[in-house]
């Protein structure tokens, strides 16, 4: 599945957590949990050689209510999490970031690399025993690129499409304008029935809260603001999933999740820091479930507004990076338990050069570059200035990021240091996103989501994607940079394409366009019941099969285990 | 009086319409949108303006803003308050599902709000500076000043994690019992969303409650009771109490809005399918129509209660009836 | 008037003075207050830390210190601003009556049916988060119920016989109002500014927890306390520091109101 919502934005730059990839807590658990295989890119997989148990009921958190199970529609992490039991894809990323086939078997690629052709599984049905078609495939991109639907997640993705049509019942073709080596990735997308839909308003389609699953489970009931339930889909005929049941609950407090997990009524929850250091040291916590730690692709940043006065020198941009003590934020903020990153990917993205190292924290290099560039203090005021104008500017967060606020309050107080006056302003998230999208603002705390296995920088680094027409907020403008991150869309070849995402690691190093400060490690907490997890850069959820593989033991086996 | 019943009645439409008119231009004035608020920020940062653009035309927000209120007021004219710009569905669908959590919620935590603070504010009034008087204000005052958030999620460690007496979160168990034992399970679920809404408006009744008290003890109806040989206990609740009455019935008229938009906190703490979280969800993601059906719906109430308070106090002091 | 007051009173007033002298001491400790040391966060108190360490290894004490003048303007500016307006507005309409009336009413009554949270919200979006502005968006909330107190009172009052011989004796409404009927209205008022005050202090806290406060820096009782849930288990201190500075002020202003209250009706009958 895809690229992770709002709400994990939200919780990503709260978020902390130890290094030790593996399950486990300190507090020596009565129960340990099975041992860990050699892991993948540092990963955990424990499916490999477990038996799974079948039945019983998994029940997991969700952070908010839905609004919609239209797959086309969804735009937020709870919407994904329980699509992933329903709706199918026609592709998938599978634990390691390879494109692996759903519901189309196999797919070809033209040589101008701007035509794909997919050919679906025969036998794919819906809920209802009607077949998975090509036309159910077509219907679903055209409903996504139609400007009338709001489609948030996937309508970037087919934004160059020119042509989609079916060729079989079981196969159609769909032509590009132009030529990008990952486009294929465009199509880890589910699809609609559609049947269901024709002759109705898209958006207030009865199927939008009552979908038709072509997945493992279906839709049972829906109590809102409350609770969500599947049941098994007695068509489904993939390789069967393990729970009957699956409830999902809607928790907005991580707090009280956490409580709810001790006290035996949510069986998984996203953790920050505070609680994993919490469960640590909590006795009831060590009985019955156990923390999960692994690195994923998300990385946060500082970004800078590069057409603001302050921040177009290049020499002052590398000044601020040297002036934000991220190894103190690593050791202290995040106990050890993030990655120091020199440009815009996470060190598990295959486009991430480990050769290419983070610019140290140096406030006396960062006061001469800024000496350099011409910002020194000459009215004797404490702040440096230039032609008149002060150095200061406000530093934008999204209110609510604890860990994001926490970073800004300790970069503030560096700044202050070397004559940079920065005042921490927490917005309210949709005036802040807003502020972000149009540009209009000096310096804001933000964190990417890469829950995409796409390393493309493209969309966020080029010159030609600034708003208003594309999404390079930061006004980044780098020739050098430009013409590589074209060359790279057009390379087909893997390896090569790698070498040139290397190559502009290093400019992204040298010429940051942002302050970027690390790929913090995501921390879950899990019932000790609950088996069978795998995770992956994308995360636990965002890949095939993801929580699909897991099971459960009864809890008393494991309460039995407690007292020996 | 019936007179100034209509009367109030028709007055009640002036300011409707000024609470309509000022949600409605704070709401599309304030900065971000459905677009900016919607979906993930990684759609937030995917998304180009130009397709922001498509958006906003989508959500019927390019119209200039005369146009769209003039519109909106129209369809509440026929009782039809539009359909959320999240889900699609009609504002007065969502609000049926979310209006009984809330009242059940709040009804109850105000019932044991009165049922102890009254009480506790005339035995307070009684003997001002005495023992208990000075005992329970320094108790009110401590629970007065204690957050809410920081005492609900104490108060979740104590009786459900730790003694496991009470549920964590939620209306009902999974699977919810049937008969008795569900409805035993429903009223378990609130105890203690319903402390928390609790204690903390003790101080404010139970003062004044007090403050009513104290200064009809010194009124010369009251000497003159207990001249006439009534106890102390009935002088105060007959004729002390009755007096203080009145501010707090007015004051009620106030409060009772509140239990329409309830606790933010408290139904985020306690994952509660209450009005509380629809009306601040719907606020951050910008859902336009849902705040503007909520506001109404809150307008409608607190004029209702206000209206009652004042028929209430005009029944008990006649001087009022004329003026108002 | 200190005789006057009631033995709890005079306590209150005693902690009252106490909190304005820590808050006029207040900047010596700015300093330390925002010393971040992250080798040192979240420490239990100890000599060097009375009130232990924050999330940022600040020093709680200090931050509690430098919250003080913070938290009692916005408690007291709150409640002021709202009991002026509101004053101010519900006397004009109890005392003038008739158009005056009826449009005034309906002005608060506005305002009064607004919903509390989605101004709040509105306002700190629409403004940038300083003390000025939480401090208006929370008064602007809590005038319309004073303006009713105010109301009601002057509409009992001003037909008693000393506002009808103050008239007869040619005096204007202003001086009416100001001379004759705002101290028989004050008393009732004051009781419910004591807890505007507390009101505004906590409601500050609870946007804080809903994340839209004080900006991080700025200290307040609130924004301390906002940050303690996420500790709640581990780092008392940080809640319960806070928290008693919050008791302390609540306490104190509520019951020298209303030992004031009760010195003034007193004073009022003899």
């Amino acid at each position: 599945m895809k690229r992770l919502p709002s709400a994990i934005f939200l919780l990503v730059l709260g978020a902390c957590r130890a290094k030790e990839p593996s399950a486990g807590s300190a507090s020596s658990p009565p129960t340990p949990p099975p041992a860990v295989p050699a892991p993948v890119l540092g990963f955990v997989d424990e499916t490999r050689g477990a038996t799974p148990v079948e039945g019983g009921i998994l029940r997991r958190r969700l952070v908010g209510e839905p609004a919609t199970l239209n797959a086309v529609l969804q735009s937020s992490l709870p919407e994904q999490q329980v699509l992933q039991y329903l709706a199918r894809q026609l592709l998938d990323f599978d634990a390691r970031l390879l494109l692996v086939p759903g519901l189309a078997e196999r797919w070809e690629v033209s040589e101008d690399g701007r035509e794909y052709r997919f050919f679906l599984r025969p036998r794919e049905v819906w809920e209802d025993g009607s077949a998975v078609t090509s036309a159910d495939a077509v219907f679903t991109i055209r409903q996504i690129t139609d400007p009338k639907i709001p489609s948030p997640v996937f309508k970037p993705l087919f934004d160059d499409l020119e042509l989609v049509e079916a060729t079989s019942p079981t196969s159609f073709r769909a032509r590009f304008r132009n030529r990008d080596a990952l486009h294929a990735y465009a199509f880890a997308m589910p699809l609609l029935p559609e049947r269901r839909f024709s002759g109705r308003p898209f958006a207030k389609a009865r199927e939008n809260r009552a979908p038709l699953s072509n997945g493992p489970y279906r839709l049972s009931s829906w109590k809102t603001q409350d609770a969500i339930e599947l049941e098994r889909n007695p068509r489904w005929s993939g390789p069967p999933a393990h729970f009957d049941r699956i409830v999902f609950r809607i928790v907005p407090e991580e707090a009280v999740a956490y409580r709810a997990l001790v006290e035996g009524t949510l069986d998984e929850t996203w953790i920050d820091q505070s609680l994993k250091e919490r469960s640590a040291r909590d006795r009831r916590f060590g009985a019955c479930c156990r923390t999960v730690e692994f690195y994923n692709l998300d990385y946060n940043y500082i970004a800078l507004n590069n057409r603001s006065p302050l921040f177009s020198d290049s020499r002052v941009r590398r000044a601020m990076t040297m002036l934000l003590d991220r190894p103190s934020i690593v050791r202290n903020l995040y106990h050890g338990s993030a990655r120091i990153i020199s440009g815009p990917w996470a060190p598990d993205s295959p486009a991430y050069d480990a050769a290419v190292t983070p610019l140290p924290f140096d406030p006396s290099a960062a006061a001469e570059l800024l000496d350099s560039a011409g910002w020194r203090d000459t009215n004797g005021d404490g702040t440096r200035d230039r032609n008149g104008r002060e150095f200061e500017f406000d530093l934008l967060s999204s209110a609510g990021a604890k860990t994001g606020s926490e970073i800004d309050q300790v970069f503030a107080a560096e700044l202050a240091r070397v004559g940079i006056r920065a005042r921490v302003r927490p917005l309210e998230w949709a005036t802040f996103v807003e502020r972000i999208d149009r540009g209009d603002y000096q310096a804001a705390s933000l964190a990417s989501a890469a829950s995409d296995a796409n390393p493309d920088p493209f969309p966020y680094w080029h010159s030609s994607q600034s708003p208003p027409r594309g999404v390079n907020n930061v006004f980044y403008s780098n020739a050098a940079a430009d013409r590589l991150m074209e060359d790279a869309r057009r390379e087909l070849d893997p390896g090569k394409r790698r070498d040139i995402y290397h190559r502009l690691h290093r400019i992204f190093r040298d010429d940051p366009p942002v302050v970027f400060i690390a790929n913090a490690s995501q921390k879950y907490a899990f019932r000790r019941r609950v088996r069978g997890l795998v995770t992956s850069p994308l995360g636990l959820y965002g890949f095939w099969p993801g929580p699909l593989a897991w099971w459960g033991i009864p809890d008393d086996s494991v309460a039995g285990g407690r007292g020996q | 009086m019936t007179r100034y019943l209509v009367r109030r009645l028709l007055l009640a439409i002036p300011t409707l319409f000024g609470i309509v008119v000022l949600v409605f231009l704070l709401l599309h004035l304030a900065p971000g949108s459905p677009a900016s608020a919607g979906g993930s920020p990684e759609a937030g940062r995917r998304v180009s303006a130009a397709a922001r653009e498509e958006m906003r035309k989508l959500y019927g927000l390019d119209r200039p803003l005369p146009e769209r209120f003039v519109k909106w007021i129209g369809r509440v004219a026929r009782f039809d308050l539009g359909e959320s710009f999240v889900d699609r569905r009609p504002v007065s669908e969502r609000i049926r599902e979310a209006l009984p959590a809330t009242l059940a919620l709040n009804g109850l935590a105000l019932f044991f709000t009165l049922a102890i603070a009254i009480p506790v504010g005339v035995a307070a009034g009684g003997r001002p500076e005495g023992p208990f008087d000075r005992t329970s204000a320094v108790v009110l005052f401590a629970l007065y000043s204690m957050p809410l958030f920081w005492a609900a999620l104490l108060l979740q460690t104590l009786f459900s994690v730790e003694l496991g007496w009470l549920p964590l979160y939620g209306v009902s168990s999974d699977p919810a019992p049937a008969g008795i034992a569900g409805f035993s399970d429903r009223l378990a679920h609130l105890a203690l969303p319903v402390t928390c809404l609790t204690y903390a408006s003790l101080a404010f009744f139970a003062r004044l409650v007090r403050a009513g008290v104290v200064e009809a003890r010194s009124q010369d109806y009251v000497t003159a009771a207990l001249a006439r040989g009534l106890s102390r206990r009935q002088a105060l609740w007959r004729h002390a109490f009755r007096n203080a009455l009145l501010p707090l019935v007015t004051l009620l008229g106030l409060l009772l809005p509140g239990l329409l938009s309830g606790s933010v906190i408290v139904e985020r703490i306690f994952a509660w399918p209450g009005l509380g979280r629809l009306y601040f969800d719907s606020i951050l993601s910008r859902d336009y129509p849902v705040v503007l059906g909520l506001s109404l719906l809150g307008g409608v109430a607190t004029l209702a209660a206000t209206f009652a308070a004042d028929v209430a106090a005009a029944i008990v002091d006649p001087r009022l009836r004329e003026e108002a | 008037m200190i005789r006057r007051l009631s033995g709890s009173g005079r306590i209150a007033l005693a902690v009252v003075a106490f909190l304005w002298a820590v808050a006029a001491v207040s900047p010596l400790f700015a300093r330390r207050a925002s010393e971040i040391r992250l080798g040192e966060r979240l420490q239990a108190p100890s000599p060097g830390h009375p009130f232990g360490t924050d999330d940022l290894g600040r020093d709680v004490a200090a931050r509690v210190v430098v919250a003080t003048p913070i938290s009692l303007a916005i408690g007291l500016v709150a409640a002021g601003v709202s009991l002026v307006v509101g004053f101010g507005i519900g006397a004009a309409a109890g005392y003038f009556g008739g158009a005056t009336d009826l449009l005034l009413s309906r002005l608060i009554e506005v305002v009064l049916c607004f919903p509390v949270l989605f101004l709040l919200l509105a306002l700190a979006a629409f403004l940038p988060p300083s003390p000025a502005t939480v401090v208006l968006a929370i008064a602007l909330t809590t005038w319309p119920s004073d303006a009713r107190y105010a109301r009601a009172e002057i509409l009992k009052a001003r037909n008693l016989d000393y506002a009808r011989a103050a008239r007869a004796a040619g005096a204007g409404p202003v001086r009416v109002l100001l001379r004759h009927l705002l101290p028989n209205a004050l008393p009732p008022l004051l009781v419910s500014a004591a807890f505007g005050v507390s009101w505004a202090i906590l409601a500050e806290a609870a946007l804080s927890f809903l994340g839209v406060g004080l900006p991080a820096p700025a200290s307040s009782w609130g924004g301390i306390l906002s940050a303690a849930p996420a500790y709640i288990e581990d780092a008392w201190w940080l809640a319960l520091f806070p928290g008693l500075a919050l008791f302390a002020t609540v306490s104190a202003y509520n019951l020298l109101a209303e030992s004031l209250r009760h010195a003034t009706t007193e004073a009022g009958r003899t």
